[in-house]
């Protein structure tokens, strides 16, 4: 990740300085949030199926261990080899392997954002192996060598005349015409026989269904089962609170994931897969692999992180956030973007070289407000602040600053004295209703301007006023 | 004063602690004066506690959870002899009513202090409009009007309804609706200073969409977030003014607006 | 230890209560989803046809459909459907008896699908009237591959066939050991990948035309609980 020795702040303020990544940003989470919005006026139910998929949810983690192993059974039944992986590289090294084992020269990868997290897309192009991402977005980040910079709409951030640029330069047959049509089309022709040639095919999921054994997975192009369906082996990486007990507990879920992402209904293809191929079946894998993944999800279980867990990957709460929307996905530094995915990069990747992320928020709680299974993000990233507190992150300024305060603040009769010279000093740099060129207010007079206090404070009005009566 | 007498008004008259706020306090007192007159004109006995400083809102929202229940403790001790307590702020209230629990949270006796302090604890407009039942009278300014709701008060305690139904018995005044009423205008407490340019950024937009809105004031209920559209207002030019809605409620509409000279 | 024991022992570890009883978590399980109306969305119509029909030709799934009175007439649609786009008359076939059975005359089949393929014609095994859905299961009869890979798909759908909503089809199935693929299709693929902006036939197909017939033969009945 070529960014990563900017600070945080230097990644804002150049994400700020792009217009053209502002245009990308409006362009999608508007009609993102539009969609949504019209979705939930067709939905009046939404209050209720969120309060059920919350629950489905808490209900799966409370009951983890029972429905892992229950789930693992059944996979097994259904011919599926299960994989257990505590971290990100073990869980990558579990899937490189399984690759070199099928001899695999070629394969072909579904989104996954759990793949992104868990660095496949690396591992695979460390290990010689041609990795093709077949979903259009991912494709376009492929070709871009960058990163994605939202979990539903991974390349976000390019707009047409960027994309149309790469594929006319690495398709082999690109497009003439300067449409979207177009240029879909190319990368139709340009992937379709890579679909077929593959030797493995790598997925995530969704929903893995604990009383079948089947994972779930949702998608609109239908790349995932061309993707899936001709290789001889199909490797799913999934997280381990995918869980949900049944089919029907999956519906349940799926009303709220698609609602919340796109507007629409459901996905155009909504799709189980229930181990290898079957005696008879026309097409389909003859080897089938699951591989769950811990890497700091039992850590976020004992950790207060657990409502976390219900995260159902919609994107709602970053299409949604004030500060995303200014910034992109990219500046958050990690997998995740958004007001999720600050919850989530300092479980990844530890609070000291993220401790912005969940400062960078006025915590609004639009958020947890279009959350379908309403995480209270706002309360924790406001717990992850108080960790960075305690463990001694934030800066001696802010530490000495607030303890200052507080001494102050906690005695009326000082506070009332503090009060009066504060109104002093900023009257001294007032002019015009407006307070200039005060030293400490940089940061807020920067780009706009700080009212003048009155003349007294209302504390020393009011005593005034109580005396004369 | 002419109001509906209803069932569940309260034993009259209830004895109210005013918490003005720091913000309030230090740089615009009318607010507090406005609070004062409107809740004295719905019938309450108000009074505004010597010992009140800061709710603790900055240390708590920082990360600070000790410093935070050193405050809280005080504004506790200072607020609990009321029948309720009331701020002009729906962050400040939201910090009393739904936080103190969390920051108290290590200290049993004293979180239950704070829940039962929390069930009394109002924003000023939801007091004035769900608890006194009040409609302000002979209240006229003639202006077009926008109506920003600050996050805290909307999410954390659901006020949406109460200021329009009392704007709307002040004659003349029309109101206007704001393109994303309901989106952050980037103010968030100490976020604005930690963040200055993600901050500008929000607070941009939410002045163009303010501008957009074709009114000549811009109305709110929380200070901080009134002077942040305002400082930013003024900053691009624009000629849309700011008032805390309790100053227009309590008559003083005419006065001078947030950032100008009195 | 190996990952799997490491991973479970922390998962109990982080549970309040571990090791409940498997009856016990099946019972709450169930209750989570008793009185599912208050959850989900009303029907377009009272008619599960009417319904499914509605659903699947609204701009959200973008589909066409049409009813016909006997599967025999599907060939006259198909040959319809090809002449008005000035295709020609060559169909890809799903390998499903009652497809086979049918009068193609005149037409070009083949049962193999092609990467660049034309038209394929398939039957849907359930339909859902909550989404306008069309459920595949994979077998002998159904390669997955024949839903993805034209750029046209007919679908032939029994009217009888047609559910009311996502847990019929749960409900339907329970107990049965699974297929290995369950497809379950909405509409034609789409990709809002650029700026977006929705584009239909992003890999799979851009066209899917539902083809309802009401009457159904003994064959069909054969068909639906095979
Ligand atoms: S936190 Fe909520 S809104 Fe955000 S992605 Fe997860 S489920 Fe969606």
């Amino acid at each position: 990740m070529q960014e990563a020795p900017m600070s945080f702040k230097a990644r804002a303020e150049r994400a700020l300085a792009d217009p053209t990544l502002k245009l990308a940003i409006d362009r999608t989470t508007g009609t993102a949030e539009r969609k949504r919005a019209v979705a939930m006026t067709q939905f009046p139910q939404f209050e209720a199926a969120r309060e059920c998929g919350k629950r489905i949810k808490d209900h799966v983690i409370a009951h983890l261990d029972h429905y892992l192993l229950e789930f693992e059974r059944n996979a097994i039944a259904s011919g599926a080899k299960v994989h257990w992986a505590r971290t990100a590289e073990e869980a990558s090294q579990i899937v490189v392997s399984l690759c070199r084992q099928a001899g695999a020269k070629r394969v072909t990868r579904v989104k996954s954002m759990l793949g992104e997290e868990i660095g496949l897309p690396h591992a695979l192009d460390e290990a010689g192996i041609e990795r093709v991402e077949t979903d259009l977005a991912e494709h376009i980040v492929q070709l871009g060598g960058d990163r994605p910079s939202h979990i539903v709409w991974p390349s976000m951030h390019r707009t047409r005349e960027q994309v149309s640029e790469m594929f006319k330069r690495s398709h082999r047959a690109p497009h003439r015409e300067e449409t979207i049509e177009a240029m879909v089309d190319s990368a139709r022709r340009e992937l379709r026989d890579k679909f077929l040639s593959a030797d493995v095919a790598i997925s995530g999921a969704n929903f893995l269904v604990a009383d079948t054994g089947a994972t779930c997975t949702v998608t609109n192009e239908g790349n995932a089962e061309l993707t899936t369906t001709p290789p001889r082996v199909h490797i799913v990486t999934a997280g381990i609170e995918k869980l949900v007990p049944t089919t029907a507990h999956a519906f349940a879920m799926l009303r709220l994931l698609v609602r919340s992402a796109t507007g629409a209904d459901v996905t155009q293809y909504t799709t189980f897969h229930c181990g290898p191929k079957q005696p008879g079946d026309r097409d389909g894998p003859e080897e089938f692999h699951i591989v769950l993944v811990d890497n700091g999800r039992t850590r976020m279980l004992r950790e207060g992180l657990k409502e976390m867990l219900r995260c159902i990957r919609c994107g709602a709460c970053m299409n949604h956030c004030v500060v995303f929307r200014q910034l992109g996905g990219h500046v958050y530094g990690g997998t995740y973007p958004g007001p999720m995915g600050a919850v989530l990069t300092p479980v990844f990747d530890g609070l000291k070289s993220s401790r912005d992320l969940p400062h960078a928020c006025t915590l609004n709680g639009k958020c947890q407000e279009v959350c379908p299974v309403d995480i209270p993000l706002p309360t924790l990233l406001r717990g992850w602040r108080d960790r960075s507190w305690r463990e001694g992150l934030e800066p001696a300024s802010m530490r000495v600053g607030m303890g200052l305060f507080t001494f102050v603040a906690s005695r009326p009769r000082l506070y009332r004295l503090a009060t009066a010279v504060a109104i002093r000093v900023m009257r001294l740099f007032s002019r015009g209703g407006t307070v200039r060129g005060m030293p400490g207010l940089g940061a807020w007079t920067a780009h706009r301007e700080f009212p003048a206090p009155a003349e007294r404070s209302f504390m020393a009005m009011y005593k005034d006023l109580e005396k004369g009566q | 004063m002419t109001q509906p007498q209803s069932a569940s008004r309260p034993p009259s008259p209830p004895r109210v602690g005013l918490f003005v706020t720091c913000l309030v306090d230090a740089m615009r007192p009318s607010v507090g004066f406005a609070a004062l007159k409107l809740l004295r004109d719905a019938g309450c006995r108000v009074e505004v506690p010597e010992a009140q400083t800061c709710c603790g809102q900055p240390a708590f929202n920082s990360g600070d959870t000790a410093d935070t229940a050193v405050l809280a403790r005080r504004f506790i001790e200072a607020f609990e002899p009321y029948d309720y307590v009331v701020a002009p702020s729906g962050s400040c209230v939201g910090m009393t009513r739904a936080h103190y629990v969390e920051a108290l949270a290590d200290d049993p006796a004293w979180a239950e202090r704070a829940r039962r302090l929390a069930d009394r604890t109002y924003e000023l407009m939801s007091f004035l409009v769900d608890v006194m039942h009040f409609t302000p009278a002979g209240v006229k300014l003639d202006a077009t009007v926008t109506y920003h709701d600050s996050c805290s008060g909307l999410r954390e305690l659901g006020v949406y309804a109460q200021p329009r139904a009392l704007l709307d018995s002040v004659s003349g005044l029309s109101l206007m609706p704001l393109e994303g009423n309901d989106v952050c205008c980037g103010f968030g407490g100490t976020f604005c200073v930690k963040y200055p340019a993600i901050s500008n950024a929000v607070v941009a937009e939410k002045a163009d969409a303010i501008d957009r809105s074709g009114a000549r004031l811009l109305l709110g209920g929380d200070l901080g977030c009134l002077m942040n559209m305002a400082g930013k207002l003024k900053r691009k030019g624009s000629r849309v003014r700011a008032f805390h809605a309790a100053e227009v409620l309590a008559g003083m509409g005419d006065g001078p607006a947030i950032g100008e000279e009195r | 230890m190996t990952a799997r024991d490491t991973i479970l022992n922390a998962v109990r570890l982080g549970l309040t209560t571990p090791g409940v009883d498997p009856a016990a978590i099946r019972r709450e399980a169930a209750a989570l989803l008793v009185d599912p109306a208050a959850r989900r969305p009303s029907l377009l119509s009272d008619s599960l046809v009417d319904a499914f029909i509605a659903r699947v030709t609204s701009p959200k799934v973008a589909a066409t459909a049409e009813r016909i009175g006997t599967a025999t007439e599907l060939p006259d649609v198909v040959r319809r459907y090809l002449e008005s786009r000035q295709l020609p008359a060559v169909v890809a076939l799903q390998p499903a008896a009652i497809l086979q059975s049918l009068d193609w005359s005149g037409f070009e089949k083949h049962d193999r699908v092609a990467a660049d393929e034309t038209i394929a014609v398939g039957v849907a095994r359930w339909a859902i009237a909550e989404t306008g859905s069309l459920v595949f299961h994979s077998d002998a009869e159904t390669p997955i591959l024949a839903n993805f890979l034209p750029l046209h798909h007919v679908v032939l759908l029994r009217a009888n066939t047609v559910l009311a909503y996502l847990e019929d089809y749960a409900a339907a199935t329970a107990g049965q050991r699974p297929p290995r693929n369950v497809n379950i299709i909405t509409g034609a693929s789409g990709t809002t990948d650029i700026e977006g902006s929705l584009v239909l036939g992003a890999h799979g197909p851009r066209y899917l035309h539902v083809v309802i017939v009401d009457e159904h033969s003994a064959l069909d009945e054969a068909q639906i609980t095979a």
